[in-house]
C-alpha cells in the first residue's frame, strides 16, 4: 500500500436528514482520492442498512463486516474489501442482520486507530439520524462534511447536526451541498447556495448539481466520478481537490445576476 | 434595496424560495435554543409584567430572537414613559 502523507485524515459524512446522499458522496469523494493515488480506506457504519458496497459495486466481495472485526471473529485486514479499479481503495462493510447497537464507539475508534497509519484518508459513511449510529460515526472523525439538499427539512436537519457537531468540538465542519438544480434557483423554486450559507453559516466544501447519471451509475456499481464528462463527476472531481487542500473556484451555478433580470423583465435579450 | 427591486421584479409574489428563506430563519433560530412559539410567548408576557411592576410601559414591548451567525441572542425592546 502506497501512503503519500504521514498523517491520515479522518472524515465523517453526515447529514441527520436521511437519502440526501451521503452514501453517494462517499463512494465518489473516496474514488476521486484513490484515483489521485491516495490509499483510502471507507467505513460503512450504517449497520443493518448498508448501501455503500451497492453503490461502489462491491457487494460480491463482501466477506466479513465491521461487527465481526470487533468481535473477534476476523481481522481487520481480512474484512478490508479491496476496490475493483483502484488498488488503494478499500472498503469495511457494514454488518447487514446486525443493528447499531451492535458496535461502541470505543470500537469504532479503536477500528480507526488501526487503520490510520496505512492510510491517507478514512472516510466514515454515517447513517441517517442522530442516534447511536450517529454517535458512532463521529467518534473517531476529526473532520465533517455535511450534506444538504436545497430544501428546508434537509436544512433543517443539517442545522442540528451542525449544532451537535460543534458541541462535539469538531473544527473542521464544511457543507456539501446535493441535487441542486440551476434552473429552480434561477426561478426562485429553489434555496440558493447563499441562501444555504447564510442559513447554517459553515464554509462550503462543494456543490453538486441534480444528476440523472447518478441513478445510471448506482445501477452498474461504478462510481459517477468515473464519467468525466458528468456535472456530478466535475463536482465531486473539485471537491476530491480541496479535501487534497487545492484551491479550486466554485463552479458557477450562480443565480442570474441582477442585471440578467432587468434585461429580462423589459425585454432585452432572449 | 436590491432585494426590494427583485420583489418588483418578481411580480409582487414572493417567491417559493424567499418563503423558505423567511421559514428557515424563524425555524432555525427557535431550534438553536430550543425555544418553541409558546416558550416564547411566555417569556415576552412574563418580561413585560416584569418591567411593567417597576416603570411606566409605553407602546408595543417586543421579545424576540436574533440570531448571529450561529449564535442566539434574546432581543428585548420595551419602550418607556418618559416623566
Ligand atoms: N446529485 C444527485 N443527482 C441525482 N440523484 C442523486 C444525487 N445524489 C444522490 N442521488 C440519489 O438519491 C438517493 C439517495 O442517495 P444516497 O443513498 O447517497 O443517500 P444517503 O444520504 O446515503 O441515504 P441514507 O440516509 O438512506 O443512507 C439515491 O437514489 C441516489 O441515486
Ligand atoms: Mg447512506
Amino acid at each position: 500500500m502506497a501512503k503519500k502523507n504521514p498523517d491520515c485524515q479522518v472524515y465523517v459524512v453526515t447529514s441527520g436528514k436521511g437519502g440526501v446522499g451521503k452514501t453517494t458522496a462517499v463512494a465518489n469523494l473516496s474514488t476521486g482520492l484513490a484515483k489521485q493515488g491516495y490509499s483510502v480506506v471507507v467505513m460503512d457504519l450504517d449497520i443493518g442498512l448498508k448501501k455503500l458496497d451497492l453503490i461502489l459495486g462491491l457487494e460480491n466481495r463482501v466477506i466479513y463486516d465491521i461487527v465481526q472485526v470487533v468481535e473477534g471473529e476476523c481481522t481487520l485486514r481480512q474484512a478490508l474489501v479491496k476496490d475493483k479499479r483502484f488498488p488503494d481503495l478499500f472498503m469495511l462493510p457494514a454488518a447487514q442482520t446486525r443493528n447499531k447497537d451492535d458496535l461502541t464507539a470505543e470500537q469504532v475508534v479503536e477500528v480507526c486507530k488501526e487503520l490510520r497509519p496505512d492510510f491517507d484518508f478514512i472516510i466514515i459513511d454515517c447513517p441517517a439520524g442522530i442516534e447511536k449510529g450517529f454517535q458512532n460515526a463521529i467518534a473517531a472523525a476529526d473532520k465533517a462534511i455535511v450534506v444538504t439538499n436545497p430544501e428546508v427539512s434537509a436544512v433543517r436537519d443539517a442545522d442540528r447536526i451542525i449544532g451537535m457537531l460543534e458541541s462535539a468540538e469538531f473544527r473542521d465542519i464544511k457543507l456539501l451541498v446535493n441535487r441542486i438544480r440551476p434552473d429552480m434557483v434561477r426561478r426562485g423554486d429553489m434555496l440558493s447556495i447563499e441562501d444555504l450559507i447564510e442559513h447554517l453559516c459553515i464554509e462550503l466544501l462543494g456543490v453538486v448539481p441534480e444528476d440523472s447519471g447518478v441513478v445510471i451509475s448506482t445501477n452498474r456499481g461504478e462510481p459517477i466520478i468515473l464519467d468525466e464528462k458528468s456535472s456530478a463527476a466535475q463536482a465531486f472531481n473539485n471537491v476530491v481537490q480541496r479535501m487534497m487542500g487545492k484551491e479550486v473556484p466554485f463552479m458557477t451555478l450562480q443565480e442570474e445576476s441582477f442585471w440578467g433580470k432587468l434585461k429580462r423583465n423589459f425585454g432585452f435579450g432572449r | 434595496m436590491l432585494n426590494f427591486l427583485k420583489r418588483i421584479f418578481s411580480n409582487g409574489q414572493p417567491s417559493s424560495r424567499s418563503r423558505a428563506n423567511d421559514r428557515l430563519r424563524v425555524v432555525l433560530t427557535h431550534d438553536r435554543v430550543g425555544a418553541s412559539n409558546h416558550l416564547m410567548e411566555t417569556l415576552q408576557t412574563e418580561i413585560i409584567a416584569l418591567i411593567a411592576r417597576h416603570m411606566e410601559i409605553d407602546g408595543t414591548p417586543e421579545v424576540r430572537l436574533i440570531t448571529e451567525g450561529r449564535h442566539s441572542a434574546l432581543d428585548i425592546s420595551i419602550p418607556l414613559k418618559g416623566r
